[in-house]
């Protein structure tokens, strides 16, 4: 048997690989700049995509480079995990915290692991979106809206309605509220609107709607044929189009429930300063311009939102208060569970 | 027989100390347990703390309302289906495959291999996906089924057998792996002698063979059936869209489903699994408590079995039609989709393009220093795991009584909890491991090491035990009586003949490492990102044309290295078979 010649010829190949990661340590120790003030390091915890969260840390670290920024990116769910399995033994690493939604903040909120910080960059940005105690602030506008497959259907939709006709029965998906923190979020605000309420989840189950477990695998439905119809996370479906993807984005006229992506510090942060100077930056001018160039709708008053997206002032929001949110969030997510369950 | 098992049984006892490093028994054997319990045990039992306190103090409260709720059966019932039918499906297979391949003459065996490891090693997110476009509304087998006569619908992978199918198919390799010396290691004459005395190919099959392998098969099975226990993948990917749950999801729902009774709830959910894990290593004791194998040999990878040219040419198209479809399909798929321009545009020249091995290779950063990272991890945890692990399964095969079977267990605890349950442990564990004593472990590579020799160091031993179970124990006393001690006695003696089954758990747990997601997703820290967590960020994000292309990547690098030192493996036969 010459299994053995396998294990080594991976080992080999390895080995070679290995080699290119030691320059790395040593370019990151030149870094040392001269810088005003704020030093220190910070850890950054976020769901955002690996490379967003990467240039909002780059502009910032330019800007103060006496700071050392540690970013940890996963899930909104997985982030949420860490923090609260930190907190349970003890110890919680992260200073600044940027997810999906205002409600997750609401939680740790009530737990009374947030600081309070009143950024004066927040005057710039409607008040719903910022926490009145200022334990957290939103940063961004995503919408979901409906994405639709453009090879199979002709007559774009303008209607959530369309989840629930015979049109769509069959091939329509939506993200799982189990799964997803936004997806949980969305469930919370549809069901608490009149004319749409537990009745749409009840249709769009009697209509067979997938459930997927996240944003993206609706995205791959549609695009690829599978499904029509999507609920979907705005920026993706824009992103999907641009890159060549049939499929369209619509914004549909009842509204459409909004995550905000807030920022917020932890209470027991090492590095105060730093922290508030890093939420300041998310919420400047130019943090905003970074996150419209990345393709999202900025939260801030006068920054334009990038191509193929609306803003916030052209978007017709469904509103829910985080609070209530909060406290119905559980029952939400078992009573989807009993709709959509066996 | 028996008077042959008893006395060899004796003479494993009465043995004078083995080994230079385990003399002074008990005392070793203490701390060697207390060294388990507090890495193996300890971050578990905090996690399983969790499931007795709220505020108030001690409880039973978590247990009689989640053991109380319809949803928690339904989902344990769903479990113990579809654990037992992949693993039922990854044994048939897994030794199948196994006897073909050491005992039938059939041409390409290596390459072969190669193809077997390959649904164990692309990632089940993409064995998934290129499954449900396989048996989708306009895939190739509703085409098929078209043209066949009378009604035939396809399939629908959304259900449990669908999850039963590719759980079996992605495991079945582990089988495979800790089967095939085992069979190679049957000696010839034993089957001979059966012949002999009159018993049929198929008898001598079932009285011999099997008997002979079950140590192999049974550790091969167990670590199938712990995988399947713990995938999240596949169940997630599959479960969620018709709402078929099992342990693995639902802990991960109540995991995320915050609030201050999450973990409580999940740790009583993980306590269930445990239970599960429990039963299946109880049973594969028991199967191996009568198994000793008396003979020893070499391995032995000539064929014994000569088919007719007609019969060979049969099965041979069918082994390879079968790999074609369950190895060479999902890879294709993969591949297929990373070099298309974005999801939905038509499979055309012009829509193909390598800008997203571009983005990978030139643009972004991180998936080189993820490859890299991760193969120092692999590496790493490989090397601690095949010192550690092959000491420990010699101590567990040499003393087979209740402290060597308890640090076992407590081993095969944290492979089988789903990744995300045990990362939370871990944590739980490295940021104060005594209250009030912070040693920086966490948030730092290092707690990934220990993350990784902390989950997969049983399947080390599993491999390494079963190497040992090979053995006679006269030959460790015949090279005593030849003057072979210590070190002498392993080199010359023992680690030739144990080499492969230990080369087999130790490649094991290089692929795991490698490819590990769950665990590294939550642990990981800036500069310390892994493979898997690479992937699961362009997935997350939206892009998973990016994360198609490094999995393609990834799994043509390890198919090249495979492939490579096959070569190299045959040229070394060619030159040490003729210097002999």
């Amino acid at each position: 048997m010459k299994k053995w010649t396998a294990t080594a010829g991976v080992l080999a190949m390895t080995a070679m690989l290995a080699a290119c990661s030691g320059e790395e340590a040593a370019n990151n120790a030149e870094a040392e700049g001269t810088g005003a003030g704020i030093s220190g390091s910070l850890d950054f915890y976020t769901s955002q995509p690996d490379a967003d969260a990467q240039a909002l840390v780059d502009a910032f670290t330019e800007k103060n480079p006496d700071v050392e920024v540690s970013i940890f990116r996963s899930g909104t769910e997985e982030v949420v995990s860490k923090i609260q399995a930190e907190d349970q033994a003890g110890d919680i690493q992260a200073d600044v915290l940027l997810v999906a939604d205002s409600v997750t903040f609401e939680n740790f909120k009530k737990e009374e692991l947030l600081l309070s910080y009143k950024s004066p960059e927040a005057d710039a940005i409607d008040q719903a979106y910022v926490d009145p105690d200022g334990t957290y602030t939103g940063t961004k506008v995503m919408a979901t809206g409906l994405i639709v497959n453009t090879n199979e259907v002709k007559d774009l939709p303008d209607s959530w309605s369309v989840l629930t006709e015979k049109a769509a029965k069959g091939k329509a998906g939506m993200p799982s509220p189990l799964y997803s923190g936004a997806a949980a979020y969305n469930l919370g605000v549809v069901t608490k609107q009149d004319g749409m309420g537990w009745e749409f989840y009840e249709d769009m189950r009697a209509n067979d709607i997938t459930i997927t477990q996240g944003n993206g695998a609706v995205l791959e439905g549609v695009a690829m044929g599978e499904q029509q119809y999507g609920m979907i996370v705005d920026y993706l479906a824009a992103q999907a189009k641009s890159d060549g993807s049939p499929v369209e984005l619509v914004y549909p006229k009842e509204g459409v429930p909004v995550i905000t992506e807030p920022v917020g510090i932890l209470a027991n942060t090492d590095n105060e300063e730093a922290a508030q100077a890093f939420v300041d930056f998310v919420l400047s001018e130019e943090g905003q311009e970074l996150a419209s160039d990345q393709g999202y709708t900025p939260i801030r008053q006068g920054v334009e939102a990038p191509e193929g997206l609306k803003s916030l002032d052209d978007i017709k929001v469904l509103e829910a208060d985080s609070v209530e949110l909060l406290q119905t969030r559980d029952d939400d997510k078992a009573k989807f569970g009993e709709i959509f369950g066996q | 027989m028996m008077v042959k098992q008893q006395a060899i049984g004796e003479r494993k006892k009465g043995m004078p100390s083995f080994s230079l490093f385990f003399q002074n028994k008990n005392f070793y054997k203490g701390i060697g347990l207390l060294a388990v319990f507090l890495l193996f045990l300890l971050p578990v039992l905090r996690l399983v703390w969790l499931s007795f306190v709220n505020k108030s103090g001690l409880t039973l409260h978590y247990y009689q309302q989640v053991l109380q709720e319809a949803a928690t059966w339904v989902t344990v019932q769903n479990t113990l289906i579809i654990v037992l039918g992949s693993t039922l499906l990854a044994l048939v297979l897994g030794v199948a495959f196994s006897w073909i391949v050491a005992y039938v003459e059939v041409s390409g065996k290596r390459a072969m291999q190669l193809f077997i490891f390959l649904p164990f090693i692309i990632p089940s997110y993409i064995t998934t996906l290129a499954w449900t476009q396989f048996f989708s509304g306009s895939g190739p087998v509703a085409a098929l089924l078209a043209r066949l006569p009378g009604n035939l619908e396809v399939p629908n992978l959304y259900s449990i057998g669908g999850i039963v199918l590719l759980l079996g198919l992605s495991h079945y390799p582990l089988v495979y792996l800790f089967t095939v010396n085992v069979f190679r290691k049957i000696p010839r004459d034993l089957e001979e002698a059966a012949a002999t005395s009159g018993l049929s190919k198929k008898q001598a099959f079932r009285k011999v063979v099997l008997p002979l392998a079950l140590p192999g098969i049974a550790s091969g099975g167990l670590i199938a059936f712990l995988s399947n226990l713990d995938n999240f993948g596949i169940p997630a990917f599959l479960g969620t869209p018709s709402n078929i749950r099992v342990l693995s999801t639902y802990i991960y729902e109540q995991v995320v489903g915050f609030g201050p009774e999450a973990f409580s709830r999940a740790a009583v959910l993980s306590v269930l699994l445990g239970v599960i894990a429990l039963f299946g290593t109880l049973l594969q004791w028991f199967l191996l408590r009568r198994s000793r194998v008396t003979e020893t040999a070499r391995s032995d990878s000539e064929p014994r079995i000569f088919l007719k040219p007609a019969k060979r040419r049969v099965l041979e198209v069918s082994l390879w039609a079968f790999l074609l479809v369950t190895s060479v399909m999902p890879l294709m798929a993969m591949a297929a989709l990373s070099l298309i321009s974005a999801y939905g545009v038509p499979f055309t020249l012009e829509n193909l393009s390598l800008k997203n091995y571009e983005h990978i290779f030139l643009i972004d950063a991180k998936p080189a220093s993820a490859l890299a990272n991760s193969l120092k991890l692999a590496l790493v945890t490989m090397a601690i795991c095949l010192i550690l692990g092959t000491m420990l399964a010699y101590l567990r095969f040499k003393y087979p009584d209740w402290s060597t079977k308890t640090a076992e267990l407590f081993i095969t605890i944290p492979y089988a909890l789903p990744g995300t349950v045990f990362a939370l442990c871990m944590i739980f564990m490295w940021i104060e491991p005594v209250p009030g004593w912070n040693p920086g472990i966490y948030g730092t590579v290092l707690i990934l090491f220990i993350a990784y020799t902390t989950r997969f160091l049983v399947l080390q031993i599993r491999g390494s035990h079963t190497a040992f179970l090979q053995i006679d124990p006269s030959m460790e006393e015949a090279a005593r009586i030849a003057g072979a001690r210590g070190w002498t006695k392993w080199r010359r003696i023992l680690l030739p003949l144990l080499f492969p089954g230990i080369l087999g758990g130790a490649l094991l747990v290089f692929l795991m490492a490698l490819t590990e997601l769950t665990v590294s997703s939550l642990l990981w820290s800036s500069g310390s990102e892994t493979v898997g967590v690479v992937i699961f960020s362009y997935e997350q994000a939206g892009y998973s044309t990016y994360s198609t292309a490094f999995s393609t990547v990834l799994v043509l690098g390890i198919l090249l290295g495979g492939a490579l030192f096959m070569g190299l493996g045959k040229l070394w036969d060619r030159k040490v078979m003729k210097a002999k």
